[in-house]
């Protein structure tokens, strides 16, 4: 549907009045200012289930999949086809978000049902010299957890963005003996290399993105001058700032 | 009390790791016990899981996995499902804050809230056992929760409930721990990575020979075996109510006792509705034999009410035969145009011009009750069912061995409990009634009962036995005789028994020593070692209760008739007969009922039966020789289960008329002239199918059939009111169980069993013979001391002479007038790659034959000569064509049933595609992959498969399975009797070789 939204737009594009085909005409701005909001809310949903406020995870999922597309495609409005410039780099990280998306929705997904009954490895003898790492990490746990929350079990322990916030060396330090946990254990390798690590790059993507956004609405906002180069400066700015 | 996110509840590692805190009560902690020993794969507890929890294809709470080994024979079984473990990886792995994964501290099950799960299937990554399910549809993980409602319901867990095997028991982790030290059993280590899973795994008892199951990842799962990409072959709208619909809208308000009528376990059942709408089959818990184990068959049931490929109206063709093209009529005028269309051709042909094949699907009361008196009525006796595909030739050995056809012993534990010794010739008991394995292999474990399996392939069957011994195909009357005379020349035969109660068995014993059919004359023939002959013929003889099994594997074969006496002898000659705990059991007894017309009202028949099996009758209807047949009524799918395809398809488009009664469209529907929808089981009200334990199932009507698909009765008793027959075929009778009252059980084996009795009962079963309704139930027939019902007094058999019969002049003579002798002489298949001697068959299909004499009806059969091996046999100008492999067809494994459970959407996730079983040297030879695609050639015809990779298969063998069509809604392949021969027969019986043909296997 997107795709055929994208489509559609870049056919009827070259039809539009001029105004509607220049980034910092009102409207067109407008749009990507929503745009941008509606995905600053879609990339709320990672705070919202993190954090235990806000009702819903899978409600705020909805409202992430919702605004997602709906913001993906006002920036899109908004970048009016041009895509020459260094702005479109933001709509390829988007364009590599959602896709990334679609993908674990559908394709993904599959993979996490076709994963059922197929790591025969824990069913195995196991390995002496792979417990007794894994005892030196659990005993390492044990110690970092008394000082991180003594409150809770390691058992069934994971730090959360609360933890991060309030003791984040700590945190990272026990962040850093779950992943060598994991890679005694395996855990990546007992799937494959997409199904294991489309997650941490969507989130990076979306950090990426939101980077990028911040810079351009710096940049747009304060150093409209160097945005423009030779251009009038169309869209509404605070100083035409440049380098 | 369930904790979400931080629980409070304690931290352990498994035993032998780190130490549990103190504050920590472990003595709550529930879990699941799987005993390896005693699983036979056979995918009951996922039917019953998904069942439960409504879920669709490819969601998952629990799966079994299939171990199969490339270096040597083995095969092993892996339940899957969450371990609930102490530190479960997949609670630490959610994201979602609070946890969408939490564990109760109590009993310590760890369970998804699926309404908080958002997907993200880190929880999957993180488990390293893979027992995190996934809906890829709604999008959150799935998982066991050992059944958190079904407990707070005061009920068991559902797979455990169901598991044919007893492999499954649910409870406390300590009490599992504790009766496996009782047991002497080993605890499998898996806690490889120090999360203290709560599952306890029996580990298989190691025994000489037997491949160690330690390192799993080593062992190969079959690439078809629920794959993923042929699952995606089932839409979504396969999946009909109760899958998928939320657990209040699939609550039973109503529970009712039935039975399935599918296989020859004849599971008893338990129907749940709410409301009208049928939303699970259970089994029974309160019987006391089955104890509610069900197979997946009777589960999937559910599934095949609910088909949305349901024929729902009556057809008639419109296109071309074959092209299958119909338009919708009314039952009126189907009915109406095939009275007068028969009437026409009774008129030009004869009465004997009209066919009727029926079996299993139709049922045994349609049968007997419905088909049969309405084929005496119009005076055909071309009447078959697929016995002779299955059975005939052991109910012909046991008729005249025992006077009656099936064996007299009960599946108890004081009966063939009390085994010391089973043996299974061609019966892969484990896979075809896997409820009775079940209690088998349960008595052998907890007897210390031997086993040995006596099979081309290492079956799930073999998977068990303490000896797999390879036979190979075609050669198992060799060996019969080889043990006979193993027995004999030692003395090690119950003499007292023979002397007292059989007839014959001196001349036997005297031919078999003259013939010299000693161990090492059959080593080479059978390609087992003459020592390891000996001892099964040593163990056989010595131990206290010894049960040969048989089935498909020695029937299927030209030789039916006499293996199935030679196995029946060898139980005789080691008193393994009468008695508890010895016996020859081979499938299914014969039900007595019968509603024969009396002969004053029964129409004149002029000519015998053309042949006693189906496809003797392709020369009559393709060349209307010996006599024309113009017209078949199928009530059965001809076009997936007679041999010869190619044969059946070029005869039933030479029919005049094709009436075809079932409840699906399949390949046989496409040819026919007219189609006619039928009911099953609880839509239409019958008893349960012919099964090993004597025991008759009564079915009610519960619901109505789909559309308007009607009962195989009332199609019966319409069609014969417009043929005139309505005095006898009586509007009441639509009724099944009036017609079983007034008519079916009307002789001193089943006078007892009324209606009033079945239905007293929550089970729904009794035994038979049954002479009055306050009869006991006789749990082992013919002991010493008892007279068999029927018979005269002190008539311990019901035969002429009240003992056993081996040899008698009647009997020579009769085998005489066909060509061969009472005393079972070896001969194996034309079709093999050690020649032996081999059938041939004197009186072609297209002429009168003789009429055999084993037959009450009138039939035509062959005569035929045992020809000994020489320079040119048909095996040796095969091999010359580059046949070089001998193929075994048989039966797929426990979710399938011929072609009924392919329309089942969850058999077909299952176990989707037709396989063909091939060694790993073979299929290194030919370049073939386990899962790729091969072509399969006879010389009477091709087909194609998956390949199987599988080493407990003969290097030069390969197997493949029945049931699949090319017509089949998910997988539809060619079925494997493009590749059989419908002339390789029996003359004694009728029954056809499926068992050994020589053929290639080409990669694709």
């Amino acid at each position: 549907m997107m795709l055929g939204f994208l489509a559609a737009y870049f056919l009827v594009l070259p039809f539009l009045p001029p105004a509607m085909r220049a980034a910092g005409h009102p409207i067109v701005y407008l749009f990507g200012v929503a745009g941008s909001l509606l995905l600053l809310v879609a990339g709320a949903f990672v705070l919202v289930k993190r954090t235990g406020r806000g009702g819903s995870p899978v409600g705020w999922f909805m409202a992430h999949v919702g605004c997602g597309t709906l913001g993906f495609a006002l920036v899109v409005i908004h970048t009016t086809g041009k895509l020459e410039r260094p702005p479109a780099l933001l709509l390829l990280n988007l364009l590599a978000l959602m896709a990334l998306g679609v993908w674990a929705r559908v394709w993904g997904a599959r993979r996490m049902a076709d994963t059922f009954g197929t790591k025969l490895k824990g069913f195995g003898p196991a390995n002496e010299a792979t417990r007794t790492a894994l005892k030196t990490i659990l005993a390492s746990k044990g110690e970092l957890l008394a000082r991180l929350d003594p409150e809770a079990r390691e058992a069934t322990f994971s730090v959360t963005l609360a933890h991060l916030l309030s003791k984040p060396s700590a945190s990272l330090a026990y962040l850093r003996l779950v992943r060598a946990e994991e890679s005694l254990m395996g855990v990546r390798q007992s799937v494959g290399p997409a199904q294991a690590w489309w997650r941490a790059l969507h989130l990076a993507l979306a950090a990426v993105f939101v980077g990028g956004l911040l810079i351009h609405v710096l940049l747009v906002t304060f150093f409209a001058g160097y945005v423009a180069g030779n251009r009038p400066i169309d869209w509404w700015h605070v100083t035409a700032w440049s380098f | 009390m369930l904790e979400i996110g931080r629980p409070k509840g304690s931290a352990t590692v498994n035993d032998h790791s780190v130490a549990p805190p103190k504050s920590t009560s472990r003595s709550g902690r529930l879990s699941l016990m799987i005993d390896l020993e005693r699983c036979i794969g056979c995918k009951s507890c996922e039917v019953a899981c998904k069942q439960e929890h409504g879920l669709g294809p490819g969601e998952y709470r629990n799966r079994v996995l299939w171990l199969g080994d490339l270096d040597g024979a083995g095969l092993d079984f892996l339940t899957v499902a969450c371990q609930h473990c102490e530190r479960p990886m997949c609670l630490r792995a959610c994201p979602v804050n609070p946890k969408a994964i939490s564990k109760d501290a109590e009993t310590g099950v760890v369970s998804v809230a699926e309404d908080r799960c958002t997907g993200c299937g880190e929880c999957v990554v993180a488990c390293p056992y893979g027992a995190m399910g996934y809906d890829a549809k709604d999008h959150h993980s799935v998982k066991c929760d050992l059944c958190s409602d079904r407990r707070s319901e005061g009920l068991t867990i559902a797979c455990a409930s169901v598991c044919p095997g007893h492999a499954i028991t649910f409870g406390r982790r300590e009490e599992h721990l504790a009766y496996a030290e009782a047991e002497g059993r080993t605890v499998r280590d898996h806690d490889s990575f120090l999360i203290g899973p709560a599952t306890v795994y029996l580990d298989r008892i190691q025994k000489p020979g037997r491949a160690e199951l330690s390192a799993l990842e080593t062992r190969s799962t079959p690439a078809l075996i629920d794959d993923p990409e042929s699952r995606r072959q089932i839409g979504e709208e396969a999946i009909a109510f109760p899958y998928r619909y939320p657990r209040q809208d699939r609550l039973p308000d109503r529970v009712e006792p039935g039975g399935c009528n599918i296989c020859f376990n004849c599971c008893t059942t338990k129907y749940h509705f709410k409301g009208d709408r049928l939303v699970r089959i259970t089994g029974n818990d309160e019987d006391p034999l089955l104890k509610g184990k069900v197979c997946p068959k009777s589960q999937l049931s559910v599934q095949l009410y609910a088909s949305k490929d349901r024929l729902t109206q009556p057809l008639k063709r419109t296109g071309a035969r074959g092209s299958n093209q119909f338009e919708p009529i009314s039952w009126e005028q189907a009915l109406d145009e095939i009275a007068d269309k028969l009437m026409a051709l009774r008129d030009k042909h004869g009465p004997e011009t009209l066919a009727v094949f029926s079996g299993t699907r139709t049922g045994i009361i349609t049968n007997k009750g419905y088909v049969q008196p309405f084929t005496q009525l119009w005076g055909t006796p071309n009447i078959e069912s697929t016995e002779p595909y299955c059975s005939a030739g052991k109910n012909l050995a046991f008729r005249l061995t025992q006077g009656y056809g099936g064996c007299g012993n009960s599946y108890t534990e004081t009966d063939l409990g009390s085994a010391e010794l089973y043996v299974y010739i061609g019966d892969n008991q484990a896979e075809t009634r896997p409820v009775y394995f079940g209690q088998i292999n349960d008595w052998r474990i907890k007897h210390g009962a031997r086993m040995v399996v006596v099979d081309p392939r290492f079956t799930v069957t073999a998977s068990k036995a303490d000896t797999w011994l390879a036979l190979r195909p075609g050669t198992d009357l060799a060996l019969g005789l080889a043990l006979a005379h193993h027995i004999f020349s030692q003395g090690l035969h119950d003499k007292r028994f023979c002397e007292n109660w059989v007839l014959g068995w001196e001349r036997w014993r005297d031919f078999i020593l003259e013939r010299e059919y000693t161990p090492e004359w059959a080593a080479p023939i059978t390609d087992i070692p003459a020592d390891q002959i000996k001892d099964l013929a040593e163990r056989m003889a010595r131990a206290n209760g010894c049960v040969i099994f048989g089935s498909r594997g020695v029937n299927q074969h030209t030789y039916s008739t006499q293996i199935n006496r030679v196995l029946m002898f060898l139980a005789a000659i080691t008193g393994n007969w009468g008695r508890k705990g010895g016996a020859y059991m081979n499938m299914s007894a014969t039900i007595p009922i019968d509603a024969s017309v009396p002969m004053e009202r029964r129409a004149k028949m002029t000519r015998p039966a053309v042949r006693k099996c189906p496809t003797g009758w392709l020369k009559a209807m393709t060349e209307h020789r010996p006599y024309p047949i113009t017209a078949l009524i199928a009530c059965n799918n001809p076009l997936s289960n007679w041999p010869n395809q190619e044969g059946a398809r070029e005869a039933l488009r030479a029919l005049d008329l094709l009436v075809y009664i079932d409840l699906f469209p399949t390949e046989t529907s496409a040819f026919a002239d007219y189609v006619l929808p039928a009911a099953t089981g609880i839509e239409k009200g019958e008893m349960g199918r012919a099964n090993d334990d004597r025991r008759i199932v009564w079915i009610d009507r519960m619901i109505d059939p789909p559309g308007n698909a009607k009962p195989d009765d009332w199609i019966w008793t319409e069609l014969g009111k417009r043929l005139g027959f309505s005095d006898v075929m009586q509007e009441k009778y639509k009724d099944p169980a009036v017609l079983w009252d007034e008519k079916l059980i009307d002789n001193d084996h089943m006078r007892g069993i009324t209606q009033a009795r079945l239905h007293s009962i929550p089970w729904r079963w009794v035994r038979f013979p049954s002479a009055s309704e306050d009869a006991p139930e006789i749990e082992t027939l013919y002991e010493e001391g008892t007279t068999a019902v029927g018979a005269p007094p002190g008539h311990r058999f019901p035969t002429e002479s009240g003992k056993l019969e081996f040899w008698t002049e009647a009997l020579e003579a009769k085998f005489a007038a066909l060509g061969l002798s009472a005393l079972p002489e070896f001969y194996g298949e034309r079709e093999t790659l050690h020649d032996t001697a081999y059938l041939e068959s004197l009186d072609g299909d297209d002429t009168e034959g003789v009429l055999s004499p084993f037959d009450k009806e009138p039939a035509a059969t062959s005569r035929a000569r045992i020809v000994q091996p020489g320079n040119d046999t048909p095996g040796f100008r095969l091999r010359e064509q580059g046949f070089d492999t001998e193929l075994v067809t048989g039966r797929p494994s426990a979710p399938q049933f011929h072609s009924w459970t392919h329309y089942a959407w969850q058999a077909q996730e299952m176990w989707p595609d037709l396989f063909v079983q091939i060694h790993p040297e073979k299929a290194r030879s030919l370049g073939i992959e386990d899962g790729e695609r091969v072509r399969v050639e006879t010389s009477h015809g091709v087909a194609e498969a998956r390949a199987w990779v599988y080493a407990g298969i003969r290097k030069n063998a390969v197997f493949m399975p029945i049931g699949w069509g090319e017509n089949q809604p998910f997988h539809p392949w060619k079925s494997v009797n493009f590749l059989t021969d419908s002339d390789q027969r029996d003359p004694l019986s009728g029954q056809t070789n499926l068992k050994a043909l020589l053929c290639r296997v080409r990669r694709i």
